[in-house]
């Protein structure tokens, strides 16, 4: 059966994401795949998402007012791209007045909910509607379901300016993830030889900020390469739901040269989906000069990601407890890059060499320097990060000398050591709370102590006055 | 016990009596004296001020403006000099000055909507007869993003709503026409804080060429001005005011000033020396607030939108500008727990994280080799107020905090020990059911924040829950502040909740409460660490389900919503219309905005140029802004500095 695919976002140049957080996660213990773009994002960059991720619907919240030209653009943008069997759900409270939900109701937004829908259906009600509405049904000859027939609209010019039909390679994937057969000719071989890359790490290392960072220096520095990503994302057992939240954190891949597809790994228990291989198979037919798989956060033992690319980057942090744990991990004996993101954590200087050393143990490189280890410190959070810079040009050098590929010059480059934080705060004063709160506690004690000290004063002063006057 | 060995006692106790604490217990007498009196002499600036010490009733009731303790014993006098404290006086716990201000209310006009000439009507309507012109401005979302307005429609559709349209300098001296900027009753508070520098840089300019404006009049110069129209706009339309709502005239109240050089910098009219002068004096008269807290956006308010650390410099830039061209009378920053209190905290989370980010600012700053003495001054603060019990003490445990933590930790002087907030009422607290009791909310709020002494009060309107104000609402709102500082006899004492035994009790718990805070903050490696972690964002969201949940079984009462309905149920009260720019005020903004791109054209891409290269070379930005807005709107400027600073990334 198919699984559910909804894009969450709140509307442009709006920050209030509570509410279409709380819906996401009702949506997704029902068993719903989420691709959360989060707070304050364009029609362009929500519709060319749902249609990279082929998604049934698209539920949006919109607080900050324009409501009415954001859903209709919407509406008109998807319709021109030949995907108008997106659904369009929203809400935004008391802000959207009756006579306007009617309005966009009448335009072909599948349904606002106002306020007083909340009371009558509660929450859980609302979302279950929603949910029904998405549902795509089988793919059976002449089901006039429109999210089947929708390919029928797409043999006109190619969407959002695209360089790639994104509208087709996503069929493709959904396909495949349903075990369904992918027409013949139903995406042109443009195939280029492209070079698979596989990013893997500990949940929570930073991946996708590490992965948007080297997409961005790809883009703008090789201006006519394309790049398709494969991020994903575990499915939750209990529900089948899931949260892809990748996208949330990437700026640069709302881009004409770029593709990303959220999978969640659905039935299999591991770090990947069982139909990456047909994704990665779909984007090199499709032409794409590189593609990107990211996996979802793995354990030590997890090495899967091999199976599927040229080469692979290990992400991790300075946080993995004593040395000898580095010793179990498989990937430090694969990955041909190896990234201790997260830089400016304690300890990250120790963790370098502590990586390089296991790095070299495993590789039986006893006499080599570390500067010869690929191991690079980064800080993806930190914008320009010349860590980063190191570690793409380090990645494009392995790809060379491993598949003989390249994609350009590199004009960014820098040769300089680990990176260093600028940092707002210094390491030395990082406990300024607690000096804070001791000076402040120091007060009040020495005020008591005092106080205490001038009321047995008083009554000293008082007891002597009195036996003084009685003498 | 001998009379000798009592004495001997006397003497070991009072060595260990320190002897700051000594003459504070000496100053007693002369406190008493002081403050016994009618009228009250005190010095700010080095300029003695006389005021009033009583008022008297209709009963003729002699009512003291501060009234001390009847204390006798000296423990409690010394525990109330050193926790409490008459209001001016370390530890400020009941105001950070002697007495209010007089001749001004705290009271905050506050407008947004539209283009710049309707919310200039509007606050010219607010502060009509109003002796002090005390100005709050709310930007659209799109001026919020700093983005350029444009017909894109996800754009198009917000331009002017829920807040002003601001996209150049030309804007802004619009939007404050007919305010003198650099007159001492002039306050103007912005509600921006992503593109906050820029915007920033549009209010200074329009206060600077406010005051060429005056010197060209007053010598009799306006051939220079001609001349310099004639040279820019030989064949380009001059930008003018116009409000397509009423278009024959300025508004009530508007002289005009400051519309005399719009589409002209004073630069491009004075001689430099003249400008320079001009310029130097305008920076040291401005009064005012920028929001420009951007450590809350990230918690809260979501409208961050360069990298966090990027953010954080260009604040740092603005303050060290501040230093070194002594603007003293603006605040660089108003660090906010409002929009945290929104978000669904309690107050004591509001509290708590409001004070962490002041501190880490203080930190960063003092990071930055900029002195304590000479930045603490122009930080502000901001919170909500709600129904909650601690609300009645958030201004007192604010103060209470600030200072100590100033005096011992930072060796900051008395004026870097007084914390100074606005507070609103929240926004929160306030349903579409039964909106008339909104009100009722507002008033006690308001007198929850006037009793603790706050230096500038926002009252929202009762229709704001389901609606933009309405003149009308406005007004009442406004009046609840009005009835409590005029009619209201109670708050003619500006410390009539001092020494009740309640306010004190809860005055130490919260104190307490919000340094506990602090150490779990601390743990997590302090508020950057801890908000990489997501930390006080995930603390919003479950003290927000708390708040639901108790709503939703009715275990937290609220009439009108959850209890004690009216007859048919108190349904949600549904606007019947919503006050919303016009298609005419959105055309006009893009037209103008197109019309400045290009008059600006020639200089336009340099001045991004150099304001990139600026920020390569880690040079002061807002510096550079103040040139760079003399030509560039918000969006090119916002996109030019993505380039060199980076995009905000989202997380979750």
């Amino acid at each position: 059966m198919s699984k559910i695919r909804i894009v969450t976002a709140a509307s442009l140049f709006d920050g209030h994401d509570a509410a279409i957080n709380i819906m996401r996660r009702i949506m997704q213990s029902k068993g719903a795949e989420i691709i959360h773009l989060g707070h304050n994002r364009s029609v362009h960059e929500i519709v060319e998402c749902a249609i990279e991720e082929d998604a049934h619907g698209i539920a949006i919240t919109s607080y900050q007012g324009g409501h009415v030209e954001f859903f209709k653009y919407m509406k008109d943008l998807l319709n021109e791209n030949g995907c108008g069997h997106i659904k369009i759900f929203g809400g935004g409270g008391g802000t959207i007045l009756p006579q306007e939900i009617d309005e966009l109701h009448h335009y072909g937004i599948h349904k606002i909910y106002s306020p007083d829908d909340g009371r009558k259906l509660g929450l859980e009600g609302m979302i279950q509607e929603v949910i029904d509405a998405c549902a795509p049904g089988e793919n059976k000859e002449g089901a006039k379901n429109n999210f089947w027939q929708a390919p029928k609209n797409w043999e006109s010019k190619l969407p959002l300016q695209e360089v790639k039909d994104i509208r087709k390679i996503a069929r493709a994937i959904t396909l495949c993830e349903l075990g369904m057969e992918v027409p013949e000719n139903f995406i042109a071989d443009e195939s280029t030889g492209a070079v698979v890359l596989g990013f893997t790490g500990t949940g929570g290392a930073g991946k996708s900020s590490v992965t948007d960072e080297f997409v961005r220096r790809y883009l703008n520095n090789f201006t006519d390469k394309t790049v398709a990503v494969i991020s994903v994302d575990p499915s939750k057992k209990k529900t089948g739901g899931a949260l892809l939240g990748d996208r949330i954190r990437m700026n640069a891949i709302s881009h004409t040269r770029a593709y990303m597809r959220s999978m969640a790994t659905r039935d299999d228990n591991t770090a990947l989906s069982g139909y990456v291989q047909e994704a990665i198979d779909i984007c090199k037919k499709a032409g794409y000069d590189l593609v990107i798989l990211e996996s979802a956060g793995v354990g030590q033992s997890d090495a899967s990601i091999l199976d599927y690319c040229d080469l692979s980057m290990y992400v991790m942090t300075p946080e993995y407890g004593a040395a000898s744990q580095l010793e179990k991990i498989n990937m430090l004996d694969y990955a041909d890059v190896i990234c201790i993101n997260k830089f400016d954590k304690a300890g990250a200087l120790d963790a370098y060499n502590d990586v390089c050393k296991q790095y070299k143990r495993n590789h039986q490189l006893f006499a080599a320097k570390n500067e010869d280890v690929p191991v690079v410190g980064t800080i993806a959070s930190q914008f320009n990060d010349a860590g980063i810079t190191k570690l793409f040009t380090k990645l494009l050098q392995v790809i060379q000398e491993k598949t003989g590929k390249t994609f350009g010059e590199i004009s960014a480059s820098t040769d300089g050591e680990a990176t260093t934080k600028s940092l707002v705060i210094p390491a030395k004063r990082v406990r300024y709370l607690s000096e804070i709160t001791d000076a402040i506690r120091g007060y009040n004690k020495w005020a008591n102590d005092q106080s205490d000290i001038a009321t047995k004063l008083y009554q000293l002063n008082g007891t002597i006055e009195m036996m003084e006057k009685e003498k | 016990m001998p009379l000798q060995a009592l004495k001997n006692k006397q003497e070991e106790l009072e060595a260990k009596l320190e002897p700051a604490v000594k003459k504070l217990l000496d100053q007693w007498k002369d406190l008493q004296d002081k403050y016994g009196k009618d009228i009250f002499e005190y010095t700010v600036r080095d300029k003695v001020i006389k005021q009033d010490l009583i008022t008297t009733s209709l009963s003729g009731t002699k009512i003291k403006k501060v009234v001390l303790p009847r204390y006798k014993d000296w423990g409690d006098i010394l525990q109330w000099m050193l926790q409490e404290n008459v209001p001016g006086e370390f530890p400020y716990t009941s105001g950070v000055f002697e007495l209010k201000r007089q001749g001004e209310d705290p009271t905050r006009m506050f407008a947004g909507e539209g283009g710049p000439e309707r919310t200039n009507k509007r606050f010219h309507y607010v502060s009509n007869e109003q002796p002090a012109k005390r100005l709050s401005t709310a930007f659209d979302s799109v001026t919020l993003y700093g983005e350029d307005p444009g017909h894109r429609p996800d754009i198009y559709g917000k331009i002017g709503n829920s807040g002003v349209s601001i996209a150049t300098v030309d804007d802004a001296k619009k939007l404050y026409s007919g305010f003198d900027l650099c007159d001492p009753k002039t306050s103007v508070s912005m509600t921006i804080n992503g593109p906050a520098p820029m915007l920033l840089a549009f209010f200074m300019n329009a206060a600077i060429d406010q005051q060429c404006e005056k010197w060209i009049k007053e010598n009799g110069k306006e051939s220079l001005l001609q001349e310099a129209f004639e040279k820019k706009y030989a064949r380009l339309p001059k930008p003018s005011y116009y409000n397509p709502a009423s278009p024959e005239r300025l508004p009530e109240g508007n002289s005009g000033l400051g519309l005399a050089m719009l589409g002209l910098s004073g630069d491009e009219v004075l001689p430099q020396d003249v400008y320079a002068q001009i310029k130097a004096h305008a920076l040291s008269q401005v009064r005012g607030t920028v929001q420009a807290d951007i450590l809350k956006e990230d918690q809260a308010q979501n409208t961050c939108i360069f990298s966090t650390e990027f953010a954080l410099k260009l604040m740092g830039d603005v303050q060290e500008y501040f230093i070194e061209q002594k603007v003293r009378n603006f605040y660089s920053v108003s660090i906010s727990g409002y929009h945290i209190a929104e978000a669904g905290a309690n107050p004591i989370t509001q509290l708590a994280l409001t004070l962490a980010n002041g501190f880490t600012y203080v930190e960063y700053y003092l990071h930055r080799g900029m002195h304590i003495d000479d930045f603490a001054p122009n930080l502000s603060f901001f919170f909500s107020n709600g129904m909650d019990p601690e609300y009645s003490v958030i201004g007192r445990v604010a103060r209470r905090i600030w200072s100590k933590a100033m005096k011992y930790k930072y060796n900051g002087n008395d004026r870097s020990q007084k914390l100074k907030y606005h507070i609103q009422t929240s926004g929160r607290s306030l349903h579409a059911q039964e909106i008339d009791f909104n009100d009722i909310r507002t008033t006690l709020q308001a007198l929850y924040a006037i009793y603790d002494n706050c230096n500038s009060l926002h009252t929202n309107a009762y229709d704001e829950a389901i609606t933009t104000p309405t003149e009308e609402s406005v007004r009442r709102a406004m009046a609840i502040q009005l009835i409590i500082n005029r009619e209201f006899g109670a708050a003619k004492t500006e410390n009539f909740m001092q020494g009740s035994f309640a306010m004190e009790e809860l005055t130490d718990l919260v104190e307490e409460a919000v340094l506990t805070e602090f150490d779990r903050i601390n743990e997590r490696g302090g508020v950057l660490g801890a908000m990489e972690r997501m930390y006080q964002r995930n603390k919003i969201q479950e003290e927000s389900l708390h708040y639901e949940m108790q709503k939703h079984t009715g275990e937290y009462p609220i009439v009108g919503v959850n209890t004690f309905l009216n007859k048919k149920g108190s349904p949600t009260v549904i606007p019947t219309e919503v006050i919303r720019s016009t298609r005419e005020e959105r055309e006009q903004q893009i037209q103008n905005l197109q019309a400045f791109w290009k008059r600006n054209e020639a200089q336009s891409a340099q001045a991004l140029q150099t304001l990139r290269e600026v920020a390569i070379n880690n040079g002061n930005l807002f510096t550079q802004l103040m040139e760079t807005v003399k030509y560039c709107s918000l969006g090119q400027i916002t996109h030019a500095l993505y380039e060199v600073g980076g995009q905000y990334r989202r997380n979750m």
